[in-house]
């Protein structure tokens, strides 16, 4: 385990919880004022130097070193808006209102017009005051759904013959959905996974992520999940908090193998895959929920390129989001603990060959492996899942 | 041309298969039909290459032709210039979306003896200043004939010209219209009359054109630049949908071209070398190329047999019975010897102090830098490069995310078309403008309320075209003018950074006087806070404040500290202008090569250009 790592799992806050963190935090800084001291906001630094991994976690955990904004002329701004934006997320909390970044920002702006003391304040993009709500959730450490604060359900549509999901509603109320009768419709999990309880009707034998949509769409038409006991979830790229605590609950509730396909290229494996099964650097205080560490990758691995004779192509260095993806690539490879650690070896392997031989392959390329036979990449992923031909 | 066009027929003769008679007979009665033109029939017939490619050039490239002559004469004779200029529509022109234009101009130049008038409004390559190596604006003689021939094919009237020379009674008039067959200049309506100047020269075209004012091809902007770099110049300029304006001379002094220096070895071909021998006539080779090149010394003559291995023999010889094998010997020699390098003395600038003081006239600048580079060789020509940067006041404030306006000059005519390829555009987008407090796209143009002001001088620029648009983009010249540039900037950044220091300052009061009720109210809003309570927290909070402040308001003296330092060393290099401007504006704490005027530079009742 890395030294000075965490292992107690994180209870999930209370509604009186965090408004008794926000009154604290409040108090102390009046406090501070009145005495003419100028106070000091600490927040938990989230980033990669601050980032510590054992195999044993699973995922990465944050180190010692805080963020902390003492008041003086350049920060007092920054303190005001911190505040002024606690005071719309408790009251939030205290009458159960819930609202989305983009949301908070329009309650920010409707304020500030109707007040014309608060103008200074005025953000002048989104981008503007979702900083300052990450900065009050380092901060105080707690989930911004904690703070009533939710993202947009973005992908993790999933498909199963199998899989029962029963959701308790704010209001105590509870309901079930049963996959298998929503025909070739997905099921769209929440950003609220904690209020969901799964079943298994009959016996799940493994869960599949698959990193396009598209594709896990083409694979149930195709009836794979007619044809395998399986969950198969389409991540929709970068793995939103939704899919990432919707795989953590199927891990945690259900004890399936869970398994990740997707492309080969550097930017898959490090935002994607990454991101699924260790967290990531930025969300380093909800990574506990919000990561599946037993999620394992079953491709495209390089030697399936030859194997089945796969459709690869050069990195375009001219391209710049290709070429930032193989900078942080290098990167990783010396400075994240996650490729660093020995358990990752064979993933490490996988980005040093993406790096050295700057090739990529899509997920998709299984399907040129014979173009007349629909069924031809759920060939290949059961003959992988079941011959073992993926990475832990 | 004409090696190519019997070419032609021979080849044809082959493969028709005729007897030999007739194939001799054909191609000798082709070679008949090989004509010679003149000068002025291919310049009539290719006007486009000498900036007549668009009606609104024609109008643009005409007055320019005018001015530039006007200017160049006066500054020969030693007479500060004074310009009247008028440009107007007439009425619909000939050509298809045009205007009949007349352009006036009139200078109190040394005026033009009337035998000499037909040559320079009316012949091709008729020049005083062609080949001579001085920083002239017109070199080759083409331009002013060109506006003739393009007047003449539009209107069919050519140039009307009244003259007058200090030492005649009346002024001659008269018409110029062009033998295009003959290259000449054809006088008609000759007459003698009474004119107010003592002397001077007044020339009228009437040619179809198209009237643009604005932008970088635009008349105000070439009238500006014309400014700009004239300082010794008074303008009146009327033109049609503009109010009649004058603009003044801040420089009582006439610039003095420098005579051109002798040829450099290094800088000529085998063919000019001896071409250049036979001015000499029955002459010594070792004289002739002690006379009649620059940076040829006995001792290099020395070098040339000793270490070059020439015969001795060849220097002693005259040059004009040189056989050509000698004189390829004595070429071959002579490259491979070292010679100093071109002398710089042949170069004209404007200097810092005429710029300083001209780009006031530019309209309402808050601030400018300028600076007069050392004269260098570059290509191994003597060239000097010049810089001004100016912010305008007007266009500040309103977040202004135009790119930079740029002014080009070569050899104090500005070049106001196909930007892009010139090196000046090419080293202005090179420079990391960032550094020195301006915004820049990447490989672009700088944005903001600034005039970046670059002149070239040389006696021999390369211009990329016959229109004189475009100088040549080489690697040295675009590393002259990047230095150049960066010095500017690094003159600009000194008071960039002073403003930046006391914008900070204001802003962080304004922080604290805005933020600080915020916080207070909001915590204690949250809190339920009692009145004392809050007010205490407020007292505490404007004494935190109030520290911070000081320690901004003491790096804001120091930076103004340092940039009065700086001014100082400065103000004794150009103490002219530090008079000229206590006496004018009584400005403070201004510095020639970045200073700051006090007021608007223009006089009461006259706008700006």
């Amino acid at each position: 385990m890395a030294k000075g790592q965490q292992t107690t799992k994180r209870v999930a806050k209370k509604q009186s919880e965090i408004i008794s963190m926000g009154t604290e935090l409040c108090e102390r800084m009046l406090s501070d004022l009145e005495r003419a001291k100028r106070p000091i906001l600490t927040a938990t630094k989230c980033s990669l130097d601050n980032s510590l991994y054992s195999p044993k976690v699973g995922y990465l955990t944050p180190g010692n070193k805080k963020v902390s904004s003492e008041l003086n002329v350049s920060s007092v701004k920054k303190m005001s808006r911190a505040i002024f934006m606690l005071e719309i997320l408790l009251r939030n909390v205290e009458i159960s209102n819930i609202n989305t970044k983009r949301e908070l920002y329009y309650v920010a702006k409707g304020l500030v017009k109707h007040e014309s003391k608060l103008r200074p304040l005025d953000f002048q993009d989104q981008d503007e005051s979702d900083s300052v709500i990450d900065f009050i959730c380092e901060m105080m450490e707690a989930y911004r759904e904690e703070l009533n604060c939710v993202a947009d359900d973005r992908g993790g549509q999933t498909y199963s013959k199998q899989l029962v999901v029963v959701e308790t509603e704010l209001d105590g109320n509870q309901s079930t959905v049963d996959l298998s009768t929503l025909g070739t419709a997905p099921y769209q999990p929440k950003n609220r996974p904690q209020n969901l309880q799964l079943k298994a009707k009959s016996k799940i034998d493994f869960c599949l992520i698959i990193e396009s949509q598209g594709t896990a769409n083409t694979l149930v038409a195709n009836g794979f999940t007619k044809r395998h006991n399986c969950i198969l979830i389409g991540a929709q790229g970068v793995p939103s908090n939704a899919v990432r605590a919707w795989v953590r609950r199927i891990q945690e509730q259900l004890r399936v193998p869970l398994y990740f396909f997707g492309d080969l290229d550097a930017y898959t494996m490090q935002n994607i895959y990454r991101t699924l099964k260790a967290g990531s650097a930025a969300s380093l205080i909800r990574n506990s929920d919000f990561c599946a560490p037993e999620v394992k990758f079953l491709g495209v691995l390089p030697e399936d390129i030859a194997k089945y004779d796969l459709v690869d192509y050069p990195v375009k260095e001219s391209d710049l989001q290709e070429a930032r993806a193989l900078k942080k690539a290098r990167d990783a490879l010396t400075n994240d603990p996650f490729f660093k650690d020995k358990k990752n070896k064979d993933l490490r392997a996988i980005l040093d060959w993406l790096v050295k031989n700057k090739r990529r392959c899509e997920q998709q390329s299984f399907i040129s492996v014979d173009p007349r036979d629909p069924q031809m990449m759920e060939k290949i992923l059961i003959d992988k899942i079941k011959s073992g031909n993926y990475i832990d | 041309m004409a090696k190519k066009q019997v070419k032609k027929v021979t080849k044809k003769v082959s493969v028709e298969d005729d007897s030999s008679a007739e194939v001799i007979s054909r191609v000798r009665k082709s070679a008949k039909q090989i004509t010679t033109s003149s000068t002025a029939e291919y310049f009539a017939k290719n006007l486009q290459q000498v900036g007549f490619s668009s009606p609104v050039k024609a109008v643009l490239t005409t007055l320019k032709e005018a001015l530039d002559n006007s200017l160049d004469a006066c500054e020969d004779a030693g007479i500060l210039p004074e310009i009247r200029l008028q440009v107007e529509k007439l009425g619909p022109g000939t050509l298809k979306n045009t205007d009949q234009i007349r352009i006036y101009v009139e200078d109190n130049g040394p005026g033009i003896e009337p035998e000499d008038v037909a040559k320079v409004f009316g012949e091709y390559l008729a020049s005083s200043k062609f080949g001579r190596g001085r920083c002239s604006r017109g070199q080759q003689g083409i331009g002013i004939s060109a506006a003739t021939t393009w007047a003449m094919q539009t209107t069919a009237t050519g140039a009307r010209v009244v003259t007058k020379t200090k030492n005649a009674r009346k002024a001659f008039k008269c018409v110029v219209d062009m033998d295009l067959k003959n290259n000449k200049g054809v006088l008609r309506d000759k007459t003698n009359v009474d004119w107010t100047s003592p002397h001077g020269t007044s020339i009228e075209f009437k040619l179809d054109g198209r009237i643009q004012l604005n932008g970088e091809g635009g008349l105000l902007n070439y009238i500006r630049s014309t400014v700009l770099l004239n300082p010794h110049m008074t303008l009146h300029y009327e033109i049609t949908d503009v109010a009649p304006n004058t603009v003044e001379r801040v420089v009582n002094t006439v610039p003095v071209v420098p005579q051109a220096t002798e040829p450099h070895p290094h800088t000529m071909k085998l063919g000019e070398f001896m071409s250049h021998a036979r001015l000499f006539g029955r002459t010594k080779t070792s004289v002739w190329l002690k006379r009649g090149f620059s940076r040829v010394t006995d001792k290099v003559l020395q070098d040339l047999v000793n270490q070059k291995g020439l015969k001795r023999k060849v220097l002693d010889s005259f040059v004009d019975a040189l056989p050509d094998e000698d004189f390829k010997a004595l070429f071959a020699a002579i490259q491979a010897v070292e010679l100093l390098p071109p002398a710089t003395t042949s170069v004209l600038s404007v200097g810092e102090d005429g710029l300083a003081l001209s780009i006031r006239r530019l309209g309402d600048i808050d601030f400018f830098a300028v600076l007069s580079r050392k004269p260098v060789i570059c290509d191994f020509k003597p060239l000097q490069v010049e810089v001004a940067v100016a912010r305008l006041r007007e266009r500040r404030g309103e977040d202004n995310e135009e790119p930079v306006q740029v002014l080009r000059f070569a050899n104090r005519v500005p070049l106001q078309f196909d930007k892009a390829a010139c090196a000046i555009v090419k080293a202005i987008t090179s420079v990391n403008w960032r550094a020195y407090g301006l915004k820049q796209p990447r490989n672009a143009l700088p944005l903001g309320p600034y005039i970046i002001a670059v002149s070239v001088v040389s006696p021999f620029i390369k211009f990329k075209n016959a229109s004189k648009e475009t100088i040549d983009a080489s690697d040295e010249l675009v590393e002259e003018l990047r230095r150049a540039l960066m010095q500017t900037g690094q003159r600009l950044s000194r008071y960039l950074s002073r403003e930046h220091k006391a914008g900070e300052l204001e802003q962080r009061v304004q922080h604290i006087e805005q933020f600080g009720p915020i916080l207070v109210e909001t915590l204690g809003r949250i809190l339920g806070a009692s009145e004392e309570r809050k007010q205490a927290a407020t007292a505490g909070l404007a004494k935190i404040l109030e520290k911070d402040t000081k320690g901004i308001k003491k790096d804001l003296a120091d930076a103004e500290g340092r940039l009065a330092t700086y001014l100082e060393e400065k103000k004794s290099r150009l103490s002219g202008f530090f008079e000229g401007l206590e006496q004018e504006d009584q400005l403070t704490g201004t510095d020639v090569v970045a200073a700051v005027p006090s007021k608007p530079a223009s006089k009461a009742g006259k706008e700006k250009v």
